[in-house]
């Protein structure tokens, strides 16, 4: 049983700006489906057709049963939507907030209390609930709206970008309400994020998005051994140098011909190299470059991450802050705390 | 039927939330008053003038302030639509099976209730300076209709414009843009007579020309019908377009 199709869902923008490029996936019901994918990459488009916000250029999607374009006021009662901006009412309390869209559901006065009751507890508002939301952090205007989404027990929840802006505490607060909502209510959640390990996480299985097309679908751990062995980064060029990408593809063209590499692909300062096994390819790949007379400044190995899969994908490496792109270091730095 | 159910609860939010603005509602008071105190004070002398045949200034400006005060309210009604809109408030309810066209009437007849409650003040503020409101009871009750549905119509186009913009600084641009001009292309502060004659064409084609002239006959001359009926007319459909605008615009920018 699928909780979403999508089928070569598309939304083109006026200006020719493709969003979404004919997109198809499906999610099965009762599942997590991580969404992931950089800034700009379409996932908050997407997510906004799959609501009936926008509507599709070209395509559709059914989400349990009721197709986006023929029939929005069905998916509208099955869905929770809880968006990248915090869409909760700053001048009114929780209690406020809830009924409000208890009301929008058609929800009779006492199903509408038990619910509330119940999901202020499932969110850890309880004892806040009339409180005024202004006075509320971050993370507990999150959680109310999510539990706002929830009000009547939606088949489908949406969630885009649950966890930005806020502290790593926080945030993994929130991944176990999600985890935890998942299993109190049975429903099937869609979020999507730009943090590799949120999605890596949270999800049973992680569709990556990048410039409005999916580029690969599976479990995190399909898609680490998708591609298989190790991956080998070093940078042939010393930080000062300017013909880096000319070192990068002097160095592509060296490694070419090995047995054991399996990919490559060039970043801004440094090669990626997909290899069969690290322990011999490195000492290997090392004395090759330097009979060509490249010299190797930086080197490394690791077990595939998705962070991983992603570069070997897009040939990017995914931002892990808004407007902060990822550097060569913060690499390192993730992949020297995933070892320790 | 949910269409009124979804008004009401959307209603109660938007009133709440007024209320509880404790510092806005005393800021929306003190402004009409100062105008009154000061534009009487300053047009004392206008008091003199044989056309307005023994009517103290504030006899006469007071309706225009009542208008006006409602005018300028409404034309920002816009502004909530786009703080909805910045905060994800707008795209969380459209997720819903809210009735569409219930936000935009919400909004609408909250600013409406809050500025007849603010009208109102502002004719007891004037009825205790000394105005004296010729048709009594039934004509405050008429005045209420003129003054609501030129709102209306003010909160209508002003949500549709916001809803055409999508941002608060164009919007703030036309109402700046409209409002004052508005006021001066009318009798508000200047007896008709005493104006220019483009000025006295002009003003047939102003809403709020309609309205003023409305009131200020109930509270001065008492019931002159033809007149009265004419701003009714005026007035409603007045209303009406912009409703009508104001749907569209939501029609094409949601969907
Ligand atoms: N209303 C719009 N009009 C024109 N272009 C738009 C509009 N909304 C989004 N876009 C463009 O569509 C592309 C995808 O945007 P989208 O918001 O879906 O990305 P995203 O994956 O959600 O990114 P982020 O991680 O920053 O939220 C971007 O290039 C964006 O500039
Ligand atoms: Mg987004």
């Amino acid at each position: 049983m699928n909780a979403i199709l999508v089928d070569k869902l598309t939304k083109v923008f006026p200006g020719g700006i493709v969003a979404v490029d004919s997109v198809d996936f499906d999610v099965r019901v009762g599942e997590i489906f991580g969404f992931l994918g950089p800034n700009g990459a379409g996932k908050t488009t997407t997510i906004k057709m799959l609501n009936t916000l926008i509507r599709p250029t070209s395509g559709t999607a059914i989400i349990s049963g009721y197709d986006i374009r023929k029939n929005a006021a069905g998916v509208r009662r099955r869905i929770g939507y809880v968006g990248q901006n915090v869409g909760v009412d700053e001048y009114a309390t929780a209690w406020e907030n809830l009924v409000l869209y208890g009301h929008f559901y058609r929800l009779d006065r006492s199903t509408l209390k038990q619910r509330m009751n119940e999901l202020l507890d499932l969110v850890d508002l309880a004892g806040h609930e009339h409180r005024m939301v202004s006075t509320y952090s971050g993370g507990m205007r999150k959680r109310l709206d999510i539990a706002m989404g929830l009000i009547h027990w939606p088949d489908v929840v949406f969630l885009d970008e649950p966890t930005v802006g806020l502290d790593p505490q926080t945030r993994a607060h929130i991944w176990d309400y999600i985890r935890a909502l998942a299993r109190f209510l049975n429903v099937t959640i869609f979020l999507t994020t730009h943090y590799m390990d949120e999605a890596d996480q949270l999800s049973d299985r992680i569709a990556i998005i990048d410039n409005g097309k999916i580029i690969a679908v599976g479990t995190p751990d399909e898609l680490k051994k998708s591609i298989s062995g190790d991956v080998v980064i070093l940078s042939p060029c010393s930080a000062r140098e300017e013909d880096c990408q000319g070192f990068i593809e002097k160095s592509r063209q060296s490694l070419a011909d090995r047995s054991y590499v399996v990919a490559m692909q060039a970043m801004e300062r440094d090669l990626a190299v997909y290899v069969t096994e690290g322990e011999t390819a490195l000492p290997d790949i090392v004395r090759r470059l330097n009979q060509d007379g490249i010299e190797v400044r930086t080197i490394a190995f690791s077990r595939p991450s998705l962070d991983d899969v992603f570069l070997r994908y897009t040939g990017k490496i995914i931002r892990d802050q808004e407007g902060v792109p990822t550097t060569y270091a913060d690499i390192q730095r993730r992949r020297n705390k995933r070892k320790s | 039927m949910s269409l009124v159910t979804d008004v009401w609860f959307q209603l109660l939010r938007h009133l709440r939330m007024q209320l509880r603005m404790r510092m806005w509602i005393v800021v929306s008071l003190i402004q009409p008053i100062i105008w009154l105190v000061l534009f009487t004070q300053v047009f004392t002398s206008l008091s003199t003038l044989p056309d307005l045949e023994g009517v103290s200034y504030l006899q006469f400006f007071a309706p225009g302030v009542i208008v006006m005060t409602v005018m300028f309210g409404s034309a920002w009604a816009g502004m909530g639509l786009l703080h909805d809109m910045d905060m994800g408030i707008l795209d969380k309810m459209m997720a819903t099976p809210v009735t569409r066209l219930s936000i935009l009437l919400a909004r609408v007849m909250a600013s409406m209730i809050v500025l007849l409650v603010q009208a109102m003040v502002i004719l007891g503020i004037a009825v205790i300076m000394g105005v004296y409101v010729t048709t009594g009871l039934p004509g405050l009750l008429v005045m209420v209709i003129l003054v609501s549905l030129l709102g209306l119509g003010f909160a209508a186009f002003s949500s549709g414009v916001a809803m055409y913009v999508k941002r608060s600084e164009p919007l703030v641009g036309v109402v700046n843009f409209i409002a004052l001009p508005t006021v001066f292309l009318s009798s508000a502060m200047m007896p008709p007579n005493l104006l220019p004659e483009w000025l006295d064409t002009m003003r047939r084609f102003n809403p709020l020309d309609y309205a003023v002239t409305g009131v200020r006959d109930l509270v001065l001359n008492g019931w002159v019908w033809p007149d009265l009926l004419s701003s009714l007319g005026v007035l409603s459909v007045w209303a009406m377009m912009g409703t009508i605008f104001g749907m569209i615009m939501f029609r094409y920018k949601l969907q």
